[in-house]
């Protein structure tokens, strides 16, 4: 925090001060739409997202992707140059949302707003309103600055927390991640990777023990049940060895039995 | 395999399929081939070849698109019974029953309606009739006979075709393909999940077997799986399943041998004994239903399921 640049007065500073905010929140939200574009494998969840519930159904996809990359051409032009277009379309960007957000709120109070995606799919209340709102006048305040964003990156100011601190307050997804994070679904229910319970087993102690024994690398056949994934092998008495990897956890429980083919009943695929 | 392995890793008992002690005097479904029938008794030929000759109770029922005395189904038509003391005597007969469940792909006709149903990536599409006597029925709990919504209907199985005679359920009110997202789950881990257990006849004729929504979809190479409105653990092909139908309070264990990605986009409900949770959470065999107790004709029972 240097007050004092020599280069830049008080004033100027002030009206740059918010510029990498502007830029972060729009990269953001271009990452987040597109995540849950990507994601969507089951078309009726956008169905309760954002601006694009107002579009007829199969143009939600496209409406998402455009507003997103909009949104990267935006924060690119913050960020590298001082030209002036960019600076009024951010403006008119925010201000536009602020429209659509209250149109949105009128029309369909059910919908979340979708600003990030998937993470803003609480109804649209007062404080994601007020969140554009402020982030108008931001952009407005960026027009008369001197300097392209980057500048104000490599030297930021307490301005910028500060104004990190009021939209922060004015952001519902913030509890939403938070409770999120404290209410996460238990791990029976959540998906999991094949490939990186694998990972976790090869790295695990009861694997070097019997990984020479394997006539295989590859398992023979994996399947999972409630927390555990299991992993079946042959070694080279022909006996199976069956691994089984907790899939909660970063270092994961691991178990190993070796059972003797005779002892199994008649084999049946499934 | 799959279970016996994973009970030797994991140091647990390995379970085993089919009804539980405690029930008392198991019921068995016995199905066959109609060779002959009296009001007391009835001679079926099984899939097998075996011939069967079984009492009937005097209070049995039977069901043949109507409720009928026994002695007045028709000879050759497939039968499945409910059975008591060891499969020796014959409570409720249904015959020539079917179930058409799955999405809509289109309806024609004025009078009767001819509907295609899309029944799954494992079971193919089926025509259905409709005739007109009972499309008021089947309007009542079905509105929207439009394609992407979802169908379930029980009829008859005839020479010409399937004759829809009877709605299974009321139908869900949203398009197959947007199946609302389970209630969020708040950490605590249930061993049991509430909801509907229904039937359908897609599987073999003696199979005591179930499917289940929530298996991998790599498991049984099928991108319609998973899906489900109500927080299900995953469980894998040949998991044993433990049901209890909550309205008989009977349990049996049975082994999951399908993919249940029809029944995982059904969000209903069963009133069979009370209003249940919502969501079709096992697709059972009919043989496997029966045996719970269950009535074919309703459709479904309200069940409890977990890891048996």
């Amino acid at each position: 925090m240097d007050v004092s640049t020599p280069e830049w007065d008080w004033g100027e500073l002030v009206l740059a001060s918010q510029m990498p905010i502007l830029i972060m929140l729009l990269l953001l939200g271009a990452a987040a739409k597109l995540a849950t574009v990507r994601s969507d494998a089951e078309p009726g969840a956008l169905a309760r997202l954002g601006p694009a519930v107002l579009m007829p159904g199969r143009l939600r996809v496209p409406a998402l992707v455009c507003c997103a990359v909009v949104e990267v051409v935006l924060a690119g032009g913050l960020l590298l140059t001082t030209a002036q277009p960019f600076r009024w379309m951010t403006v008119i960007f925010f201000a536009l949302s602020t429209y659509v957000l209250v149109e949105l709120r009128r029309r369909r109070p059910d919908a979340g707003c979708g600003c990030f995606g998937e993470v803003s799919s609480a109804p649209v209340g007062l404080r994601s309103i007020g969140r554009t709102v402020v982030l108008t006048g931001m952009a407005l305040m960026s027009v008369w600055a001197p300097v392209p964003g980057w500048t104000v990156f490599a030297e930021p100011t307490w301005l910028v927390a500060a104004g990190i601190v009021v939209l922060a307050v004015l952001s519902p997804e913030l509890e939403e991640a938070i409770n999120r994070v404290r209410y996460r679904a238990p791990c029976e229910q959540r998906p999991s990777s094949e490939s990186a319970s694998l990972a976790k087993l090869r790295a695990s102690g009861p694997w070097r023990e019997h990984a020479g024994q394997l006539l295989s690398a590859e398992p023979a056949d994996s399947w999972r049940e409630l927390c555990w994934r299991f992993f079946a092998f042959e070694n080279h008495d022909k006996d199976h060895v069956v691994f089984a990897v907790y899939l909660s956890g970063m270092r994961p429980a691991v178990r190993v039995a070796v059972v003797s083919r005779e002892s199994m009943p008649e084999y049946t695929t499934v | 395999m799959r279970r016996e392995l994973a009970a030797a890793v994991l140091g647990r008992e390995v379970g085993t399929p089919g009804p539980d002690p405690a029930n008392g005097d198991p019921l068995i479904a016995v199905s066959g081939e109609i060779r002959d029938v009296s009001p007391h008794l009835i001679l079926v030929e099984t899939i097998d070849g075996r011939e069967e000759r079984l009492v009937i109770a005097p209070w049995a029922t039977a069901w043949h698109g109507v409720d009928m005395p026994p002695a007045d189904l028709p000879v050759g038509s497939q039968v499945i019974m409910k059975t008591l003391h060891e499969g020796r005597v014959v409570e409720r007969l249904w015959a020539g029953i079917t179930r058409a469940t799955g999405t809509i792909l289109s309806v024609t006709g004025r009078r009767d309606l001819v509907v295609e149903l899309d029944c799954g990536p494992h079971r193919g599409r089926r025509q259905v009739t409709i005739p007109y006597r009972a499309t008021g029925r089947l309007r009542v709990r079905h509105p929207l006979l439009e394609p992407g919504f979802l169908f379930d209907a029980i009829g008859l199985r005839e020479e010409s075709g399937t004759t829809i005679l009877l709605p299974a359920t009321s139908q869900p009110g949203y398009p197959a393909r947007a199946v609302p997202s389970p209630p969020p789950a708040f950490g605590g881990v249930q061993s049991r999940v509430s909801g509907s257990a229904v039937w359908s006849d897609a599987f073999d004729e003696e199979e005591r077997g179930a499917a289940y929504p929530m298996v991998e979809r790599s498991d049984v190479r099928c991108s319609h799986s998973e899906v489900s409105c109500v927080g299900l653990p995953y469980l894998a092909m040949g998991s044993l399943l433990s049901v209890h139908n909550v309205c008989t309070d009977r349990m049996t264990n049975v082994p999951i041998t399908a993919c249940g990605c029809v029944a995982g986009r059904f969000c209903d409900r069963c009133v069979e004994c009370d209003t249940g949770s919502r969501g079709r959470i096992v697709e059972l065999s009919p043989a496997a239903f029966v045996e719970l107790g269950g009535e074919l004709i309703n459709g479904c029972f309200n069940a409890r399921v977990g890891l048996g």
